[in-house]
């Protein structure tokens, strides 16, 4: 038993009826013979499909329904802060894969590692001293911008009502921002990242239930060494780049789906 | 797997000897058999009845979605939107190359303060030697001011001037109250207003909390500024409430002057005497 032969869907007799120029025939033979194997049109219809999606109209923004596009609204150089906090973050993740290259985690020896490598990167290595110098500036750069932007938020009344979730999404990365600068701050093991370390200790202890808990998962135990410089690396470099990052990425998804909360 | 074996031995019982060979036989066969795909007829259901028979949360959000998207399509028909030729500059050359100036802009300034500005390195980490100034970040101070608020960390007279927490435990939940507060603030204040005058009490709540993020800042490096304790507390909590009437006194007036051209009209549609 074998797969019967079926002319109904004979598309080269319909090509021939159809009188067609040469790039139109070449076109549809091409469609027609990967159509045949790789059922290309299901994907058209679905690229078809997003196309449109992509493309709908979106509500009319205030300044479109009152007709405002000749009026300057003061408030809206601060509306750029989001996007300056973005483009500074972007810088320090450049910078900081540079000087990831240089670093090494390590408490051992006297000054320890980890502070003789960021000596070395600052006395030493080529362009080091600028290096170190464009990290941390855009970190801070970052969350002036960070805490400006909440602020504009803030006073612009974008937080209501539709937008609560991605308020509350902003809380969780402003906190996160912060953490991200407190391990970074750790890392050279200099006396100021060993006491403040030291405080970020006591208040983890002094935290009811989960304080213990708290302290030896972030700094790897109650006094501070070699586990918690570790901790602190792995924390900066691997997991809060990727957490932050996506919460960046879903932070300003939103606000492309919500559109910009503009003042009435 | 075996729910297809059973299958086509059901559609094959009556090959006769094929259906005996079974087993080994029937999965050697991989041309010609029946598929088991059975066309529809008018006894198939569609799609939306298979759908509506499902019970429970499914259902319940099957038709949410139907509802959504016919309210959604309603509301497009009743829109008044009218589509336009043009719906903005196109993104190349204009918009990008706008952009690229700005960040390009802002990345220069970053580099140049990075320039002008280097770190410095301090000592290496001793734990045998506490330095005498502790300090994070700028960013983190109104945290690290918020974790020395012991002076005010009340003492119970049942307790015989007891503290009920210690005084760590007291800047944690501080710093856990400022941040709660700040997040629930999309649901206690709702509304479409969206210009500081149209609701002068929580612009005054911003300018006082923003106020205070830079007074209990100072408390962070209270040693190194020349002002007694009290005197300094008295500052961290009274300086937001001054700054916070200020504010609410100066919108009230603004929000006088913008009612200005309403007034002027009201009192001109009102007889003559």
């Amino acid at each position: 038993m074998s797969l019967e032969k079926r002319d109904d869907f004979d598309h080269n007799a319909w090509l021939k009826e159809k009188d067609l120029t040469t790039i139109e025939t070449v076109f549809l033979t091409a469609l027609v013979y990967l159509d045949r194997r790789l059922r290309i049109v299901d994907y058209l219809e679905l690229l078809e499909d997003a196309y449109y999606k992509v493309n709908l109209q979106m509500p009319k923004s205030h300044t479109e329904q009152y007709d405002l596009d000749n009026k300057f609204w003061y408030w809206y150089p601060l509306y750029s802060l989001g996007f300056f906090s973005v483009l500074a973050y972007i810088v320090a993740a450049v910078s900081g894969a540079l000087l990831g290259f240089y670093y090494s985690p390590s408490a051992a020896g006297d000054p320890t590692a980890a502070y003789a490598s960021i000596r070395m990167i600052m006395e030493d290595l080529q362009f080091g001293f600028a290096l170190r110098s464009i990290h941390r500036w855009a970190a801070q750069i970052m969350m002036a911008a960070v805490f400006l932007h909440m602020l504009r938020v803030y006073f612009t009344g974008s937080y209501k009502e539709p937008r609560e979730l991605n308020w509350l999404l902003g809380i969780i990365l402003i906190s996160l921002s912060m953490v991200f600068g407190y391990t970074g701050y750790l890392l050279p093991w200099n006396q100021l990242a060993f006491w403040a370390g030291q405080i970020g200790v006591e208040m983890a202890l002094a935290t009811p239930i989960v304080g213990e808990w708290a302290a030896q998962l972030l700094f790897g135990g109650f006094t501070l060494g070699q586990a918690t410089i570790v901790r602190m690396y792995i924390l900066h470099v691997f997991i809060l780049p990727f957490v932050v990052t996506s919460l960046i990425a879903l932070h300003v998804g939103i606000v492309w789906v919500q559109g910009i909360a503009e003042p009435h | 797997m075996n729910e297809t074996d059973t299958t086509n031995d059901e559609t094959r019982t009556d090959d006769g000897p094929a259906s005996e060979a079974s087993g080994t036989a029937s999965e050697l066969r991989s041309d010609g058999g029946e598929t088991g795909i059975v066309a529809p007829d008018d006894e198939t259901p569609t799609w939306s009845e298979r759908k509506e028979r499902k019970s429970g949360l499914s259902r319940l959000t099957y038709e949410y979605f139907e509802r959504a998207r016919r309210e959604d399509q309603d509301l497009r028909q009743e829109s008044d939107y009218v589509e336009r030729d043009v719906l903005g500059f196109p993104t190349w050359p204009h918009e990008i190359i706008r952009n690229l100036a700005i960040s390009l802009f802002f990345v220069g300034m970053m580099i140049l303060i990075a320039a002008a500005l280097p770190p410095s390195l301090e000592l290496p980490a001793n734990p045998s030697s506490t330095p005498s100034i502790i300090l994070p970040d700028w960013y983190l101070y109104w945290s690290f001011g918020l974790l020395k608020l012991n002076p005010i960390n009340p003492g119970l007279a049942v307790l015989d001037g007891g503290k009920v927490m210690s005084d760590q435990l007291y800047g944690i939940l501080a710093n856990v109250v400022v941040v709660g507060a700040v997040a629930f603030l999309p649901f206690l204040n709702k509304g479409s207003a969206r210009r500081p005058v149209e609701q002068p009490f929580w612009a005054a709540i911003g300018a006082g909390g923003a106020v205070f993020a830079i007074t209990i800042a100072g408390l962070a490096v209270q040693n190194l500024i020349p002002i007694a304790l009290p005197l300094q507390l008295n500052i961290v909590f009274i300086g937001p409430i001054i700054v916070g009437v200020m504010t609410y006194a100066l919108l009230k007036t603004l929000r006088e002057g913008y009612m200005y051209g309403l007034n002027r009209r009201y009192y001109m549609l009102r007889p003559p005497k």
